[in-house]
């Protein structure tokens, strides 16, 4: 299994069409790469549906930077 | 044009036609208990509803829940049997309170919009309230209908479409808005795309849900051509405006009477999003950068008084008390076709045209 930074960043660079290196950690999803709260759940969606995890409301009201959605899914691991 | 009433769930509307909820103070008890008596679907906006009260400046989350009951209970009694619902932005502050006060009180039907209403299924549950989220995309329809069944095993009960004409908040960008504009209907693609989503979620459900339309509709022939489309309503605001019924100040309905096309403009708002307005005073110098804000009500969830181009809900509240010049006149794209002071019943009669009339 390819680690969780990867595949997590491999959706992000798929939904927002943006450079690969671009994605990294600090990146944060709004100011960084232009994402708006509905790219946001979408992508949410699909990091709980790859990784079989729910993230709860709370969760995904703070998540901010691809480490926090990172963080998230290597805590319910 | 052959109406057929608006059906959502057990609610069945005469004439269908959502009036759209208008923010802060424009659609309360008056005018959606009128629309409400008439056969539509009346909608009071929560959006600080308790501004005009004492106890506002003080605790402004008091003052509006209190106004929210007391608005619900009002429109209820006007509408007689009619349906009453209210409007809930998903970004204001305390969303879960809002939604839990007009399920206490009743109300028929709560709308969301601005932002995803990921929670509204749970906050409902063992009511007969019913829940339409608004969108303005395929694809912001199918992640919210999909969050909705994968979270909460629930649907909507209705679902409301905003195109890029709509008045207040818009859900695009402002370079989508410059592409969508002066090209008539153009949003219809979309619009049937999201009527197919919401098929593919009625059918898994096992029930119908109806889509209505919103956003620039104004006229009879506004009304058919997107019933013809296959929605199941329309959502109309701006037209309401000038009736005796409407709460606002006098002042403001005049303003949506002396609108003209030009004047009708995109406004950058604290919500995030882009908002469409009447052109004043107020709009020209919120371009010359930010206004400070002198203080914070409270309304937002994600809202920073030191850096938001300027306080939302004093310029709404300017303007509602008839302050037009200096304060944010919401409309929508349609309001330059509002000519003359009406009735909530001349209104829904010309659109829906005399012989459909019930």
């Amino acid at each position: 299994m390819t680690n969780v930074f990867e595949q997590v960043q491999k959706i992000i660079v798929e939904r927002l069409n943006v450079e690969p290196s671009k994605v990294t950690l600090e990146a944060a999803f709004k100011e960084d790469l232009g994402a708006d709260s509905l790219n946001l759940v979408e992508i949410a969606m699909e990091l709980e549906d790859q990784f079989q995890k729910e993230l709860s409301d709370d969760e995904l009201e703070n998540i901010v930077t691809v480490g926090d959605a990172v963080n998230f899914i290597e805590a319910k691991m | 044009m052959n109406i057929k009433p608006l059906v959502i769930g057990d609610l069945v509307a005469k004439i269908p036609i959502i009036q759209g909820g208008m923010g802060v103070g424009v659609s309360l008890s008056g005018l959606a208990g009128a629309v409400a008596a008439n056969g539509g679907i009346g909608i009071i906006s929560s959006a600080q509803i308790g501004f005009n009260t004492p106890l506002f400046e003080k605790n402004p989350l008091k003052a509006n829940l209190e106004a929210l009951a007391e608005h619900i209970r009002i429109a209820k009694e006007k509408a007689k049997n009619g349906i009453v619902g209210v409007n809930i932005m998903t970004a204001s502050r305390n969303y879960e309170e809002y939604v839990r006060c007009s399920v206490k009180n009743k109300v028929d039907l709560i709308i969301s919009g601005a932002g995803l209403p990921i929670d509204l299924p749970k906050l409902v549950e063992n009511s007969t309230t019913k829940i339409a989220p608004i969108v303005s995309s395929v694809k912001g329809a199918k992640i919210l209908l999909k969050m909705w069944e994968n979270r909460h095993n629930k649907t909507a009960d209705a679902v409301i479409v905003e195109g890029p004409k709509a008045g207040g908040h818009l859900g695009f960008k402002a370079e989508e808005l410059d592409k969508l504009e002066d090209i008539p209907y153009n949003f219809d693609n979309e619009l049937k795309g999201i009527i197919e989503v919401v098929k593919g979620f009625a059918d898994k459900f096992g029930k119908h849900i109806p889509v209505i339309f919103g956003g620039g509709v104004a006229t009879n022939e506004d009304m058919k051509h997107f019933l013809d489309l296959g929605c199941d309503g329309v959502q109309i605001a701006s037209r309401f405006v000038a009736t005796e019924e409407c709460d606002a100040h006098e002042n403001f309905k005049q303003a949506f009477i002396n609108a003209t096309k030009e004047k009708v403009s995109i406004v950058k708002s604290p919500v995030g999003m882009p908002g469409r307005a009447i052109l004043n005073d107020f709009i020209k110098e919120t371009k010359q950068g930010n206004i400070k804000v002198k203080k914070c009500y409270q309304c937002l969830t994600h809202c920073d008084p030191l850096t938001t181009p300027y306080c939302i809900t004093k310029a709404l509240i300017n303007s509602v008390k008839g302050d037009v010049e200096n304060g944010l006149v919401f409309c929508g794209e349609g309001a330059y076709q509002i000519q003359k002071m009406s009735t909530v019943a001349e209104v829904i009669e010309e659109i829906v045209g005399t012989k459909a009339a019930v």
